[in-house]
């Protein structure tokens, strides 16, 4: 899969910012106001960032050189220079620079804040999108997306997301008016002195362009880089027992290693690049100062030198960090690319309307029928075609065939975990696509072949978060399948905890385990896919009681592996090539001497031959 | 349902009196020294770039004077500007080799730690993989080990050139004025008492922010691996309850750190403020005086500015370096694992296996005391180049008995032999490549077919000890209904192949190396009874000369073994030939004639289909 990966993040970094900025906005609306307010706030910013050099200005010009004019020019300069209760004008003007500094101080920390509060605010609502999003996409998607990536979605992505609002998008508005704000303030001071001294000036701007093109390559490839290795890791972290089985490690560090280096020789060029720039800016603040002090004395009082020294700097300020805010924005794109390619995958799968699900068609509860149902994974790859059958309330079937034939889609698409192609499937005698899918899967109980556990308690495990079941219920369920003498006999009964994914419970503990699950469900159609043989056969024996007890009443539809299950059910469907080739009960089957009485004969001839050389007496053993 | 801190198997540095930070110097200083070249050439560089730093505002004053000067000539002039200009440059290459070289070493140190990490978890023993998460482990290895780069670039270039930067301008000031350089630098002490205080806060709330994110990596792990139970039981509302809850907590951890994280560097602001506030009271005094002239004004006014920049970073600053450390330590909690299982200090030298293994009285749990006995007082020998079949019910010990012989588990010394010598004794790379065991779980990875059934065979695998391990395992009637053959990428954790597909290329996989000893743990669950009897017949012949374990739910699948075993609550209750045992009427008897009555049936072919990859989310 290391191609599709690199194929994926290859496709991305073309930077489509304001599609992105776009799609982004329905996540920020809810918060525009404050959004207003935190962009608004950028004046009383500025006004205060032009204060000081203008209070040190006046006090250069008017007060500390004592020969200078006394003229004023302004009311605020007239009320600048005016000390009250008799105070010196120096500490007058000192007192004034502090408390300017100290609302400043204020101003910014209150600015981060309500930043960062909007910023997360929005980041949470899109974190929820991205696991209601996944959450509901149909069961295909996720074969092709792995585990890590979208994990990474929600954690880092959203996170990178953030980090475009407050140290993007915000910053770089604040940025770009405090540059025009501070350019409009020196050309009004004098004209004159600031076009010398935005002599510097386009060739930062054309620095800064050939940086923006370099240093984007260079990103690009370290995305790349980057994502092969976390999805390397995890890989071998999850498979690390077979990695040590077949003493692997040296070879995987020697794999590591290569993907390890490229990423760091991709970051190289990047980190050269932004020291350039950093150095470029701090040296082009350094010639504009001596620019203003060669050609501005004598043009303009000391003051005025002063102030634009001072202004210069902040003019430059915000291009000094621009290429760590560019390296946050082409992280924080690429991310919220990856974010609104999930988002905008389409839902297969989807409830028709928010209305209440229909009620099954009364007299028809509890019946399951396919209607010409056709159906392919990919393209025209057909696994199920013209399917049709029927299946009446409490009765029990059963499907066999070989590998391919379709069994397990039948259970896929009656749980609606995919969406039939064509036909339909009436669960109730409704169609499914008309029902919730919360209400088709409250109705109808599967049983996986494979178990998943989840983290939290046994417990848990079994109720899967229902509230409304009490705990001598989960237990009762636990005892129908016999689940419950194993799980006394661990260390905290049913509070024990499950490990990642069950590694503490055997495999036929986690059988027992989910078709708990199952009875404890309830739902008036039995969906069991059987485990094949990861149950021994004893265990087997004690949880085939407990099916029956479980079929007790229900409709029941069984991929079928043993003959316990086989023997006791109504009718038995044979699949071919995802037709139905046969069906009727064993014994019909059998005289018909088709695809069923095959399968039979080669199981049993199997069977046989294992038996031949040992008393073994079949009819002596207890059927339940 | 957070995995317990206690759990992880470290004392923290914390416990052991140690600061987080200084405990992350120590955990560091391999690196640094390893990479002692570049930082070497840094600090040579470094003590340049300050002198530069140091000149510059002492030559725009000096400008300044001799702009505003009457009697300096117009050469001098050109002098003093050219000398400025001239600084000012060179001070911009010094600071762009300075960073240069500090970030590069900074990701020199990530790649090498990086690599470190890597290989010690494949040095650790299954036993760790059991109390660690995946995500939890992926988190250490990506987010924590990008906040320890930063500390050591952005974090280290500030830490240690900003003291030396207020050393050079305090001696500059103190040189051209004691009183006010004492009185512009008394604020900046205060920077030390801020840090302080900000400091313990902002490692506690980084951490619990950390922990917040990897609380809820793991929700989304959970449910994405389990996505078909989640929709099978309409469970998504109560899962996405679940992730309400870490989701707002993360929302709640991030503010409470926000806030920290903002104060300190606001506050840090007000330092050179304060600095200013004195020059313009003492330094406007005295030019009022005629004591001071106005290029010194600016001179002074120039060093708060410059200082202005790296001290207000150093708020930024402290909370990298604290954020750095707690992710040092998140991944010094890993890195700390001793790997139990790894050579002996007495290791034998042995180069190959016959196969002989004997248990004597072994006795084996899964933690510490408390828990549970898995196995009990199992004693048995097995002849080199016999079979044995290990049959029992459900949590018997079975696989946990196939898994200490190639030392999956640490066993106590004493209890597993491999032809006489201690299993703990033994080489352990001779060891594992002389075992071949194919696990229960048939994990493959994201390669291609052929390179999965290489996977233990060196760089040099051929494709005729593909091909034949394939023909081996019956998995070569697979091979061209699959799209590109042996080419054919399997998909992560093999979702492209059928659940028979897969076994059957662990088996393959197993088979390539050429064992002296296979174990195989209920290997062919998923393949069917037609398949399952090829590939015995098959198997045959590769047993011969070989040691081999069978671990089997099926009587069927182990009766032609030499010897069987049958476990039951960790013990080894029966013992003896197929013949033997159902003479015995026991255990096995009643097993086998269970299955018998139920396998008398059909016994369809591979249970997961081809096209179906919905319900191998599990491995």
């Amino acid at each position: 899969m290391s191609d599709p990966i690199a194929y994926e993040e290859e496709a991305l970094g073309k930077a489509y910012d304001s599609r992105l900025l776009a799609l982004l906005w329905p996540f920020v609306s809810p918060y525009r106001w404050q959004v207003l307010l935190t962009l608004l706030m950028v004046v009383p910013m500025f006004l205060i960032e032009v204060a000081p050099a203008w209070i040190i200005k006046s006090g250069l010009d008017y007060v500390y050189v004592p020969d200078s004019s006394t003229a004023t020019e302004s009311p605020l300069a007239a009320w600048i220079l005016d000390p009250p209760f008799g105070w010196s004008t120096i500490l007058w003007l000192a007192l004034l620079y502090l408390a300017v500094a100290l609302l400043s101080m204020l101003l910014q920390f209150a600015h981060m804040v309500l930043m960062a509060v909007t910023g997360q605010s929005a980041m949470r609502d899109l974190r929820k999108a991205v696991f209601d999003k996944i959450q509901s996409l149909h069961l295909g998607f996720f074969d092709q997306y792995p585990v890590g990536r979208l994990v990474t979605r929600t954690s880092n992505d959203v996170e990178n997301v953030a980090e475009m609002f407050t140290a993007g998008v915000v910053a770089l508005i604040t940025d770009v008016f405090k540059m025009i704000g501070f350019a409009v303030v020196l050309f009004w001071v004098n004209p004159k002195l600031a076009l010398a001294t935005f002599a510097v000036v386009p060739f930062l701007a054309v620095a800064s362009v050939i940086f923006r093109l370099r240093v984007r390559e260079a990103f690009r490839a370290v995305r790349v880089r980057i994502a092969r290795i976390n999805a390397y890791i995890q890989e071998n972290v999850t498979g690390m027992k077979v990695v040590q089985l077949f003493t692997r490690e040296a070879r995987n560090m020697r794999e590591f290693d290569r993907m390890n280096a490229d990423h760091r020789d991709a970051w190289n060029s990047s980190i050269r690049f932004e020291a350039l720039l950093f150095a470029a800016v701090d040296t082009a603040a350094g010639v504009t100062t001596a620019i203003i002090i060669w050609y501005g004395t004598g043009l303009v009082e000391a003051g005025v030198l002063y102030q634009f020294i001072d202004y210069m700097r902040r003019f430059f300020r915000p291009m000094q960090d621009l290429s760590a805010k560019y390296s946050v924005m082409q992280s924080s794109m690429a991310s919220s690319e990856r974010i609104f390619q999930l988002l905008e995958t389409p839902v297969e799968v989807m409830d028709v309307s928010s209305e209440a699900s229909p009620v099954p068609v009364p007299g028809l509860e509890g019946t399951v029928r396919f209607e010409n149902v056709w159906f392919a994974y990919q393209g025209e790859d057909w696994v199920l075609r013209d399917l049709s059958f029927e299946v009446g309330a409490g009765e029990r079937v059963a499907f066999v065939g070989a590998t391919g034939a379709g069994k397990t889609t039948i259970i896929n698409l009656l749980s609606r975990l995919y969406e039939v192609k064509r036909g339909r499937i009436l669960v109730g005698g409704v169609d499914i696509r008309l029902m919730s899918q919360e209400d088709l899967r409250r109705r109808v109980a599967t049983v996986l072949q494979d178990v998943f556990l989840f983290n939290g308690s046994v417990a848990d495990n079994i109720s899967l978060g229902r509230k409304d079941l009490s705990r001598s219920e989960i237990e009762q369920a636990a005892q129908i399948v016999e689940a419950h003498p194993f799980i006394a006999r661990l260390p905290e009964g049913y509070e024990t905890e499950v490990r990642e994914r069950g590694t503490n419970f055997s495999a036929g503990q986690r059988q027992l385990l989910s078709f708990a699950r199952a009875v404890a469900h309830g739902g008036e159609i039995l969906v069991l896919d059987e485990a094949t043989s990861s149950i021994d056969r004893e265990t087997e024996a004690l949880i085939q009681r407990g099916i029956h007890t479980l079929m007790e009443g229900k409709t029941a539809l069984a991929i079928a592996h043993r003959l316990s299950t086989v023997q006791d059910v109504d009718r038995i469907y044979v699949l071919d090539q995802g037709r139905l080739a046969e069906s009727g009960s064993h014994d019909h089957l059998m005289s018909l001497g088709g695809k069923y009485a095959g399968l039979f004969d080669l199981q049993r001839h199997q069977e046989v031959s294992t038996e031949s050389d040992s008393a073994l007496d079949w009819s002596a053993s207890p059927v339940s | 349902m957070v995995r317990s801190m206690s759990a992880a198997p470290v004392t923290s540095a914390a416990e052991m009196g140690e600061s987080p930070v200084r405990h992350a110097l120590r955990r560091l200083s391999v690196y640094l020294r390893r990479n002692g070249v570049y930082y070497t050439g840094w600090t040579i560089l470094t003590l340049f770039y300050v002198a530069a730093f140091v000149a510059v505002p002492i030559l725009v004053g000096w400008a300044i004077e001799g702009a505003l000067s009457k009697d300096v000539s117009q050469s001098e002039m050109t002098f003093r500007f050219s000398t400025l200009l001239g600084v000012s440059l060179v001070r911009g290459v010094l600071r762009f080799f300075s960073r240069y070289l500090v970030f590069t070493a900074a990701r020199e140190v990530e790649y090498e730690m990086r690599n470190d990490l890597f290989g010690h978890l494949q040095r650790l023993p299954q036993s760790f993989y059991f109390n660690w998460r995946t995500g939890d482990l992926m988190s250490r290895c990506v987010n924590d080990l990008n906040a320890v780069r930063l500390m050591l670039g952005p974090g280290l270039l500030s830490v240690v050139q900003t003291p030396v930067l207020f050393l050079g301008v305090l001696v500059a000031m103190f040189v051209l004025d004691p009183l006010l350089a004492l009185l512009v630098i008394i604020p900046y002490p205060l920077f030390i008492l801020i840090a302080r205080a900000f400091g313990t806060s902002l490692h506690m709330r980084s951490l619990e922010q950390q922990v917040g994110l990897a609380n809820l990596s793991n929700q989304v792990q959970e449910v994405v691996s389990g996505i078909s139970v989640v929709k099978a039981y309409a469970m998504e509302s109560e899962q996405a309850r679940r992730f309400k809850d870490v989701n707002e907590d993360l929302y709640r951890r991030v503010l409470r750190l926000v806030v920290v994280n903002g104060a300190m560097p606001a506050i840090t602001g007000l330092l050179p403020a304060v600095g200013m506030f004195a020059v313009l009271l003492v330094g406007g005094s005295r030019i009022h005086d005629g004591h001071m002239d106005v290029a010194e004004f600016f001179t002074f006014a120039m060093y708060i500015w410059e200082l202005t920049f790296p001290t207000f970073i150093m708020g930024w600053v402290v909370a990298l370096v604290q954020r750095g450390s707690a992710a040092m330590q998140r991944i010094d909690e890993v890195l700390s694992v001793e790997p139990s299982i790894r050579d002996h200090d007495e290791v034998e030298a042995v180069e190959s296996l016959r196969g002989e293994v004997e248990f004597r009285n072994l006795h084996f749990r899964y933690g510490d005391e408390s828990s549970a006995v898995a196995l009990e007082d199992v004693s048995l020998h097995v002849p080199a180049g016999s079979t044995l079949g290990v049959v029992g019910p459900v949590g018997s010990g079975k696989t946990t008995l196939a898994s200490v012989i190639p030392r999956l588990y640490e066993v106590e010394d004493g209890q597993v032999f491999l032809d006489g010598v201690d299993v703990n004794r033994l080489p352990l790379g001779m060891l594992r490549s002389n075992i071949a065991m194919v696990p229960q779980d048939s994990f493959l990875f994201s390669l291609s077919l052929a390179e999965n059934v290489a996977y233990g065979l060196g760089e040099d695998a051929t494709d005729e000890e593909v091909a034949q391990a394939a023909q081996r395992a019956q998995l070569t009637k697979d091979i061209h209904e699959l799209p590109h053959g042996f080419a054919t990428l399997v998909g992560e954790r093999g979702v492209m192949l059928s659940g028979g597909q897969r076994q059957r290329t662990a088996l393959a996989r197993a088979l390539a190396l050429r064992p002296s000893i296979l174990i195989l743990d209920d290997t062919l669950s998923a393949v069917d009874a037609a398949t399952e009897s090829a590939i015995q017949a098959e198997l045959s012949e590769v047993f011969k000369g070989r040691t081999v374990v069978v671990v089997a739910s099926r009587v069927s699948t182990v009766r032609d073994c030499d010897q069987i075993i049958v476990m039951d609550q960790g013990r080894l209750v029966e013992h003896g030939t197929h013949a033997s045992l159902m003479a015995g009427q026991g255990l096995y008897a009643r097993l086998a004639s269970e299955q018998a009555r139920s396998d008398r049936a059909n016994d369809h072919p591979e249970t997961t289909e081809a096209t179906s990859p919905t319900q191998e989310s599990t491995s």
